[in-house]
């Protein structure tokens, strides 16, 4: 499965990093990152973060 | 050594503690200009835009708030569950409990609720609908704010009034006179605990796919939701998303009065009413600043900010200024940057799913039912800082 944030939208509030820490996280400079390509075991996970996102800037696919 | 920020004199001064000081006053739109923030007689107050945006994200702060019981010296069941909650935790233990509540707060769960929203708004207005006025606190934005938690927890509406009155108790303890009114507080915790209890083991028992089937399922692995964890989230529920929707649809329509072309056009168009939510929180939010507590000594936009400081972010301030929204009038179908009134960060309102989405139905039916909204008589208000509503609004309008 494909994960993508739309960056024009969101706010780094980091709720996808406390729902999937495996899939997103903060890098040094505060930025978000995260795995475009995740496998099975990481789809719950990633589903809990789209759908905690208070912007809903996440998009899976 | 680290210099000390609130005895920066170099600093604007706020009074916050003053019962007469106004968010909304000249003197923070002075201090706005003058300066990124302010001294207050408890920390720094943060005015503008994107320090707050920052600010509310800052790794070196952490939620400010959880040492309030201590800080008046109470202990107690109210002082315990304070203390553990969710708004009162960080790091790890915040981000456990915060995933097991989450499937509880999901956009579809929430989804379900809103015919029921509709209804619950339609027939709060039905009764007084006829009479041409109301006291729109009394007779619409309490019971329904109330009425909406009920239909979170799946309880009937009639029990809407015994809630309102424990979380009103409660809520005694955010007060000044915390202290005085501890016996009242005590016992309304007791209450609610035991109301939190009695709910949790109904749906122990008859299982169900709503908020309290999605609490009771996360509690299954008790190592990340304990049974005590799990009566904390729920009382947490009741006890924040009361008073917050109560005064926040009272905002709007305060808002609203004063700028009656903006309600004739939501009551012509509906689907305006999702932005009209964004819009009143931008102007005027009920929770006006949040607060934070620096966990160690750091260094922002060259202050010195000692740890242990107490930093209030302004969300109202930071989302009035006009260098970061031009036009900053009242304007429900202006493109906007985010406000701030759901907090943000990693304390994000866990509820905003819900408060968005009755609130938005709410302002859909009310614009289309209540035409031409004036007040009618004497608003009563709390102070114009920390969370602030009307407690009395008498209204007249002319019926659809
Ligand atoms: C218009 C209505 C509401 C407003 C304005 C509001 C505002 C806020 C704000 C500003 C915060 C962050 C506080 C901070 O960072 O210090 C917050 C947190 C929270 N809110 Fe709301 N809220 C509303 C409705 C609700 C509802 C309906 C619920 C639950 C049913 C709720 C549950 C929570 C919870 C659990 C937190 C703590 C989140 C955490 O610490 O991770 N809120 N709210
Ligand atoms: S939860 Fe949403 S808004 Fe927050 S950092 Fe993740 S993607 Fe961005």
């Amino acid at each position: 499965m494909k994960v993508h944030v739309d960056m024009s939208i969101c706010l780094l509030h980091g709720q996808c990093v406390i729902a999937a820490p495996e899939v997103f996280s903060f890098d040094d400079a505060g930025g978000l990152v995260w795995v475009t390509e995740i496998d099975d075991s990481q789809v719950a996970d990633a589903e809990a973060a789209s759908d905690a996102c208070p912007e809903q800037a996440i998009i899976l696919g | 050594m680290m210099q000390d920020a609130d005895t920066a004199d170099t600093l604007p001064f706020l009074d916050v503690a003053n019962p007469a000081f106004s968010i909304r006053s000249q003197a923070v739109l002075d201090a706005r200009d003058a300066s990124w923030c302010a001294r207050t007689p408890y920390g720094l107050a943060v005015l503008r835009y994107d320090d707050v945006q920052k600010l509310l994200r800052h790794p070196k702060l952490r939620q400010g708030s959880y040492r309030w019981p201590a800080h008046n010296g109470v202990t107690g069941v109210f002082a315990r569950w304070w203390e553990a909650m969710l708004l009162s935790q960080e790091g790890d233990t915040h981000a456990r409990l915060r995933r097991m509540a989450n499937p509880a707060f999901s956009p579809k769960l929430i989804g379900s609720l809103i015919p029921k929203f509709q209804a619950l708004a339609n027939q709060l207005i039905d009764k007084f609908a006829d009479k041409g006025e109301c006291d729109f606190i009394a007779d619409f934005t309490e019971p329904y704010a109330t009425g909406v938690i009920c239909d979170l927890l799946g309880l009937p509406f009639e029990r809407w009034r015994e809630l309102a009155d424990i979380a009103a108790e409660m809520g005694l303890a955010l007060g000044v006179t915390f202290k005085q009114d501890l016996p009242t507080i005590e016992a309304a915790t007791k209450r609610i605990f035991a109301f939190a209890e009695d709910l949790v083991e109904t749906r122990r028992a008859a299982p169900t796919e709503d908020f309290i089937g999605m609490l009771i399922k996360a509690n299954e692995d008790k190592a990340q939701l304990s049974d005590q964890e799990l009566l904390d989230m729920i009382v947490l529920a009741i006890f924040g998303g009361i008073d917050t929707t109560r005064n926040q649809i009272g905002l709007a329509m305060a808002t609203f009065i004063e700028n009656p072309e903006q309600w004739k056009l939501l009551g012509e168009q509906p689907e305006l009413a999702r932005a009209a939510v964004e819009e009143v929180m931008r102007v005027r939010p009920t929770v006006t600043w949040v607060t934070r507590e620096a966990v160690e000594d750091f260094t922002y936009n060259d202050t010195p900010i000692a740890k242990g400081t107490t930093v209030h972010l302004f969300s109202q301030s930071a989302t009035s200024d006009p260098k970061i929204f031009p036009n900053p009038g009242f304007d429900i179908t202006a493109e906007r940057k985010p406000h701030f009134g759901f907090g943000g960060g990693t304390h994000h309102c866990l509820g905003h799913f819900i408060a968005r989405g009755d609130m938005t139905e709410a302002l859909k039916l009310l614009a289309q039912r209540l035409k031409n909204p004036r007040f009618n008589g004497e608003v009563e208000w709390l102070p114009d800082s920390g969370n602030t509503g009307a407690i009395k609004m008498p209204i007249a309008f002319d019926a659809a």
